[in-house]
């Protein structure tokens, strides 16, 4: 029965992702509905058990692909007959955890049981190296439950999110993070440290620019040793906007004559190379067509828009046609995401809106309603978008699953998000 | 030789302890970078007076939102601050003009327009005398509000670009 239920939900998303940019404003309910029980021994405290508790169901709520019992739930780790069917929630599975005591590492036992059958179906013991990554471990089990049951991959969740927050004037500290904000290492800090952004897949090093010198520059840490090594610099700003998938080359907007453009900078050779040539503002450059293409921010009509360039010569094609202030855009494959100021007025809570289009198609989706919504990110896969949330006093990380048509928010406690990357 | 033996030991844990702390945090005020002396004092505060002092009397330029022109009521501004930083007692010294935005938009586009409106007040320097090879321009987008209450007043505040005097 099951598996029927999830051929059926297979093939509903498979047929609604052909556009991305197609609202979906009809709800299926047939999700699997999923129970989640606390096996973990009684000497360990309460608190982190909910807590823990808490990221699972958060985590299987925002794949989106489940229902999700709210109640927190205890059992053995055996279970029992009552335990293994939990007959009066009518679920179809149960996830059962236990934590483990080990002080120096975040470690559980798992089981997913069948609910209808009372068979366990899969079971797993995960162990990270460091106790203060357990929401990772929450977010790795998420990503293996979620595989069972052959949904869509949500590895996007064990993806580490960088970001830059301002804590005062002239001062940003660099720190990373998973996406629910739960577990934050301060990596960089000390005087204004901006824009970081990851130099490869495997999330072991990052670009950022630090004002700590005489010019702005571009540092690269490498968090297995903790080394830092200066990359470039130069006057009046210096951004890395992304890097190339083999990470060889940085798309960087500097300004060596005082006028800001995009330059290409091959990291191995340390040559640079000036991409767009305009005399206003040139900025926020993608990566796009494996590579070949990009994406960018330009005033050249005398408002901020999306505009792309080959690498290899100069013309520029206008790539949104909505919207009078599109400051901020990211790339996927034939999709582009962007921030789009809403009305002319210079306050009273100006909102920012972030909307999503097809280079293939005329189709336009809005993806936010309120507030100032800045800076997306596309995740690895193109389901899933991150940005920035500003309402009010308050800064937050948004996760947009496309799809399902569902927005997320993490708060962030203190500071200003300034910058992210994934 | 136990002696020896206890001191290598001893070392040997100070090293290893400090070795197995990973990817420790980096502050970049005790970079590895340039460091600046404390000069000696008579001679040093004296010239850190004339700056504050130069600072101090330096007008800061507003701007509208999204824009980095120089707006009309703004030039007298303009006018006066070339005059003072080529007085003979500012000559000797270099002029960094710092390029600021509100807190609206996202911040690379802001980078660059605080970049153009520092920029803008060069060229404003410039074309009233001054030297251009004296003026470096650099832009700090939504970092350095002056305020952060939500009002336009405070929003006006921070479209600006102000000065540092460097020897």
């Amino acid at each position: 029965m099951i598996k029927k239920i999830i051929v059926f939900l297979l093939l509903t998303i498979i047929s609604f992702a052909a556009d991305a940019t197609v609202e979906i404003v009809k709800k299926i309910d047939v999700l699997p509905k999923i129970a989640i029980q606390d096996a973990s021994p009684n000497n360990i405290d309460t608190e982190f058990r909910k807590s823990f508790f808490k990221l699972l169901a958060g985590d299987l709520r925002v794949s989106s692909h489940f229902r999700v019992e709210d109640e927190y739930l205890r059992s053995s780790y055996e279970g029992g007959p009552i335990e293994n069917f939990l007959s009066d929630k009518k679920v179809d599975l149960i996830l059962r955890f236990s934590l483990d005591q080990n002080l120096n590492s975040a470690a559980a036992n798992v089981k997913l049981i069948n609910a209808r059958t009372g068979v366990t179906s899969f079971e797993k013991a995960y162990n990270l190296p460091d106790k203060k990554r357990y929401p990772f471990l929450a977010h790795k089990i998420s990503v293996d439950i979620n595989d069972q049951i052959g949904a869509p991959s949500i590895s996007w969740m064990e993806q580490s999110v960088v970001f830059a927050k301002y804590t005062e004037a002239k001062k940003s500290d660099i720190i990373i993070a998973d996406y629910t904000l739960s577990y934050q290492k301060t990596m960089v800090t000390g005087g204004l440290n901006i824009f970081p952004k990851w130099s490869s897949k495997e999330q072991s090093a990052f670009y950022y620019t630090s004002y700590s010198g005489v010019e702005p520059t571009i540092y690269k840490l490498d968090m297995r040793d903790g080394s830092r090594k200066s990359i470039i610099s130069g006057p009046g700003m210096i951004v890395c906007s992304d890097v190339s998938q083999d990470g060889n080359k940085l798309l960087l907007t500097m300004a060596p004559k005082d006028q800001t453009d995009i330059f290409l900078y091959d990291v191995r050779t340390r040559k640079i190379e000036k991409i767009t040539d305009y005399s206003g503002i040139d900025v926020n450059g993608n990566f796009i067509d494996n590579d070949k293409r990009i994406v960018f921010i330009s005033d050249r009509l005398g408002y901020p828009n999306v505009f792309a360039q080959n690498l290899n010569d100069k013309n520029v094609e206008q790539m949104v046609y909505h919207g009078k202030n599109n400051n901020s855009a990211s790339a996927f494959d034939n999709y582009i995401v962007y921030s789009s100021r809403e009305g002319k007025s210079e306050f009273g809570g100006s909102t920012f809106n972030l909307y999503l289009i097809s280079t293939k198609t005329d189709n336009l989706r809005q993806l936010t309603a309120t507030g100032e919504n800045l800076y997306p990110r596309f995740s690895k896969d193109p389901d899933t978008i991150m940005f920035i949330k500003q309402y009010q006093n308050q800064s937050s990380l948004g996760i947009i699953r496309l799809n399902a048509n569902k927005t997320y928010h993490f708060a962030l406690k203190t500071g200003k998000l300034q910058s992210i990357d994934w | 030789m136990s002696k020896l033996a206890l001191t290598s030991l001893a070392v040997a844990v100070l090293v290893l302890t400090g070795c197995s702390q990973k990817s420790p945090e980096v502050d970049m005020t005790k970079g590895t970078g340039d460091t600046k002396g404390t000069g000696v004092n008579d001679g040093m505060s004296a010239l850190q007076k004339l700056i504050a002092s130069l600072e101090a009397n330096s007008k800061v330029i507003y701007f509208d939102f999204d824009k980095f022109n120089i707006r009309k009521d703004q030039q007298a501004n303009i006018d006066a601050n070339a005059a003072l930083f080529n007085s003979s007692e500012a000559k000797g010294f270099s002029i960094k003009v710092e390029g600021n935005c509100d807190e609206f938009g996202t911040d690379e586009y802001n980078y660059a327009l605080g970049l153009k409106r520092a920029k803008s007040v060069k060229d404003g320097l410039v074309a009233k005398g001054m030297n251009a090879d004296r003026v470096t321009v650099v832009s700090y987008g939504e970092s350095n509000p002056t305020c952060t209450d939500k009002n336009k007043a405070c929003w006006d505040k921070n479209r600006r670009a102000e000065f540092k005097v460097l020897p």
